[in-house]
This record gives structure tokens, sequence and C-alpha cells, in this order.
């Protein structure tokens, strides 16, 4: 069953608009501000970088923690959605897919980034030892982009036998990675229990990816890091980012590619309301993270915990806490009206918030370390924003060029949503009811 | 839209078994990497236990993701392609 409005889904993959060339303009300014910082950096070194002694880790390590969070968007919601079987889903998969893919490989490269000699990484490669939470971090995440990368490709596969089928261009690419999909019923049966094997196995691989990055901090002894719920924590940190960064990414190409009639008003409540309880849960884990430093008093951990509270780092941590919490909350808890909107002002504040939470685990417990070093504070230079500036225009370049080859909403399953779902759902709920032959007995 | 001239079928599946190697070489890569890293240990006799104890998490995994790819392509582009001939 063919839709017209198909079309406007293939629309952005045939023809480029004069707003692709500008936004590829505006983005392509801000990765070469980042490659420029970066020859600096990689011609002087770190010295021109804001890190020093005993601050070592700052912008890159933040991003790299907050990129890797956004990851979670995508694979992680999309598999939990789609094993809970949530018809509205399936507008929704494909994007959160794509972030993923993209944002993780951004991610890993802040780790090149803050190296400053990127060679050094092959030392990685040859002599890494396993007992390092870093070495479980590269293992994890290869894991995750991997995992990642087939449960994109794998629901693609029916979408790109149509783009074969149907457009005029690119042919020899649809059709190799087509793999010769005609839509037979054994292809259907392989593919989809194919999915389903990617579904579950991605749950747990995500859940451990920011659990691991978590060990990177809570396996050292450092005030502040050594917290036996960094792992959740930060898992649920990771999610609550990663459904802030698909509303922003749905609601930017909803409005450039004219996909209202995809993503509706009740995709974004549902997806608000998701976000809800996610500022909920965060909120709980860290006031239960400061509730314990603090009863504790350990002296070095009240050091770090007065830095962040009252210290040289209370705007930030702050600025974290409304955006993360008070906002959310006065946004989503109403989304009768000004759905779009509200949810979109949640979903800016989020992210902002979580970069900041990021900042905020990171640098203040290096300011105040439990070694005898001198204390510091870390400003970050015009390398570390221009680098900033320059991941974010790669991810955001990478993810547009995506739509110029691949349609950004799943063809085949609103399809299947339109021709089986209904029936498939309320079969679903009849046997959810207890059935009058049970009643009777 | 000026239409692109029929692809060549054997092109078009010599291509699909280079993607396939192409993963394989991906996934396998990772999979040489980390017995690597288990050797090294083994070698410098730098407690194998965690070594060891990760890969037996991490090579399975790896080796279900290639299963899983060599299944689909094996399901949809081999086998799906000959019952529709």
């Amino acid at each position: 069953m063919r839709d017209d409005h198909e079309d406007i889904l293939l629309a952005p993959i045939e023809r480029s608009g004069r707003g692709f060339y500008w936004a590829v303009a505006g983005l392509c300014v801000l990765i070469l501000w980042g490659a420029i910082a970066y020859s600096v950096q990689f011609t002087q070194g770190l010295g021109v970088t804001g890190l020093h002694q005993p601050v070592g880790w700052g912008f890159y390590v933040t991003n790299f923690v907050f990129f890797i969070g956004i990851s979670h968007a995508g694979t992680l919601i999309s598999a939990i959605l789609r094993l809970s079987k949530a018809e509205w889903r399936r507008p929704i998969t494909r994007m959160a897919e794509v972030i993923t893919c993209m944002v993780i490989f951004i991610g890993a490269g802040q780790i090149l980034i803050d190296l400053g000699r990127p060679d050094r990484m092959m030392n990685v490669l040859r002599h890494g030892r396993y007992q390092s939470p870093l070495l479980w971090d590269a293992t994890s995440i290869s894991a995750y982009l991997t995992a990642s990368l087939t449960y994109l490709y794998l629901p693609m596969i029916p979408d790109i036998a149509i783009l074969r089928d149907r457009l005029g261009k690119r042919k020899l690419l649809y059709s190799v990675l087509a793999l010769g999909w005609t839509g037979t019923e054994h292809q259907k049966k392989v593919l989809n229990r194919a999915i389903a094997i990617m579904a579950v196995l991605v749950i747990p691989i995500a859940i451990s990816v920011h659990s691991v990055v978590s060990f990177v901090f809570s396996m050292t002894l450092q005030p502040a890091w050594h917290s036996t719920i960094f792992g959740p924590y930060f898992v649920v940190g990771a999610i609550f980012s990663g459904i802030a960064g698909l509303i922003v990414t749905m609601i930017i190409f909803r409005k450039a590619y004219g996909l209202q009639y995809y993503l509706k008003p009740i995709h974004f409540r549902y997806l608000g309301q998701l976000l809800l309880i996610m500022a909920l849960l965060w909120f709980y884990f860290t006031f239960a993270e400061y509730l314990t430093g603090y009863y504790g008093a350990e002296p070095e951990e009240m050091k770090v915990f007065w830095a962040k509270f009252t210290g040289p780092f209370w705007p930030f941590f702050w600025s974290m806490v409304l955006c993360n919490f008070v906002i959310p909350l006065l946004c989503l808890t109403s989304l009768k009206q000004h759905t779009v909107g509200k949810v979109l002002f949640a979903s800016l504040s989020i992210i902002i918030g979580m970069w900041l939470e990021r900042f905020i685990i990171v640098v203040p417990t290096l300011s105040f370390p439990r070694l005898p070093f001198p204390q510091g504070i870390y400003a970050p230079t015009w390398v570390e924003w221009g680098e900033t500036a320059g991941s974010l225009g790669l991810f955001a370049l990478f993810y547009l060029l995506f739509t110029k080859f691949f349609p950004i909403i799943s063809i085949w399953e609103i399809r299947e949503g339109r021709e089986s779902s209904l029936k498939e759902v309320e079969e679903r709920i009849v046997s959810y009811l207890p059935s009058e032959a049970e009643e009777k007995v | 839209m000026a239409h692109e001239p029929p692809v060549s079928e054997r092109l078009v599946r010599t291509l699909q078994w280079v993607w396939l190697g192409g993963a394989f070489v991906l996934v396998g890569g990772i999979i040489v990497w980390i017995v690597h890293l288990i050797v090294a240990s083994w070698r410098l006799d730098d407690v194998v236990q965690a070594s060891v104890g990760i890969s037996l998490v991490a090579i399975p995994i790896f080796i279900v993701f290639m299963g899983v790819v060599f299944y689909v392509f094996w399901g949809v582009a081999v086998h799906g392609r000959k019952r529709e001939d």
C-alpha cells in the first residue's frame, strides 16, 4: 500500500533546496574553526589549551562523556520501543538510530583530540592492558558502535530497496545495499528475526557502555568520583540527554523537511512524558549522590562539594539544576497546549544542563585533588571552544548528509503499521483482557 | 530527472560480497585485537585473568554480530534471491 505522503520522505533525497546549501555552509564554518583549532593544538601541543596540572581533563573529556550519553538516544530508545511494541515508535526509530551512529564517532574522536598526540593511540592498540577502565571503554564502545551500525542498517534494507526501485540515481549504491530485497515472506521473516535479536542485544550493550564510561571516574579514589551509584547515574543521565537530543533533531527535521504529517504532537507528548520521568529520576540520583557525600563529610570530598555549591563552580552547578530539573518540570507537567514548543524548550534546556553536569563531574574534582598538588581552576581557551564547535558541526553535517542519501523516517515500517498493526494491536488488547470462557471458569 | 543506465547484476553481487567481507574484517579485526591483548598480558605475566575475563564476554558478542550479519546476508541476498529465481 503506497501512501502519497511518502513523496515527502523521498523529496530530500531527490533534490536539495537552497536551505540545504546554506546549512552545509554554516556547518562548514564551524568545522573550519574546529580544524584550525586542532591544527594549532597539533603543532604547538596541549599547552595552547586551558588544560594544566592538576586539571588535565577539561572540555574534551566533558564532550566525550556528553556525546557518548547523547548516543543513548538512538539504539537504546529505539530497541526499547521496538521490543515493547510501542506503535508510536514507527516514525521515530530511524532518526534515533542515526544519532547514535554519528555521535559515537564524534564522542570517541574527543579522546583522540585529548591525547594531544593522536599517534599515541597506537600504544593502546599495541600495549593496552585490560586492568585499565580506559580499555574497557574502548572495547565497549567498539561493541556499541558495531551493534548500532548493524541495528541501523538492518531496518534500512527494505527502504533502500524502495530507493533502488523508485529513484533514478545512485542505482549501484542502493542495489548493493538493498541485498536483492524484494519483500518476499522469507526475506521478511529473516529480517524481522535479525532485528529482534539485535534489539535484545543492544540494550545491555548500551547500558554497559555508559556504565563503563562512569567507571573511568569511579574506579579512582578521587573525591566525588569514587561512588557506587556512578554507573546507573551515568546511564540515567545518558538516556535523559539522549531523549532530549532526539526531540531537538526531530523538531528541526520536522520543520526543515515538512514532516508534520508523520511527526505529530502526540509523538512529542509521549517523548515529553518520558523526558519528565527521566528528569525526576535524574534529580533523585543527583540528590542521593550529593546527600551521601555531604553526610559522610570526608574533608577532601567536602572541598569539592562546597566548590560546586558555593565555590567557583556554583554558577555551573545551579545552572545545571535549573536546566535539568526546574525548567523541564515547569515545561513538561502539562502538555495539552503548545506541546511541541514546550518539549523543544525543555529539551534544549536539558542538553545544556547535561553538558554542564558532565563538566561539573569532570573538572571540580581535578581542581581539588586528594594528593598534595596545588589547586587550580580550569578556563578553556579558544582552541577548546573551537574544537567543541567543530565537533557539533561535524555531527550535524554527517546527519544532514545522511538525510540526503536515505529516508529519515522508515517508509516500510509506516506501511507495515498501516497494513497490519491495527489488527495486531486489537488482537493484543483482546489477549490482555479476561475472556468470557475464563470468566465462566 | 535523468535516469542512470541499469547496473550490472554481477557487479552488484560482487560488491555485496565485498560489503560482507568489509563487515567481517571490521569485526574480525576487533576480535584479533582482543586476542592480541590476551597474548601480550600472558607474555608479560600481567594479570592474565583480567584480559581473559573481559574477552570471555566481549568476543562472543562480536561473534554474534558477525552471525547476525551473515544470517541476514544469506537469508536475504543469497537464499532469498534463489527462492525468487
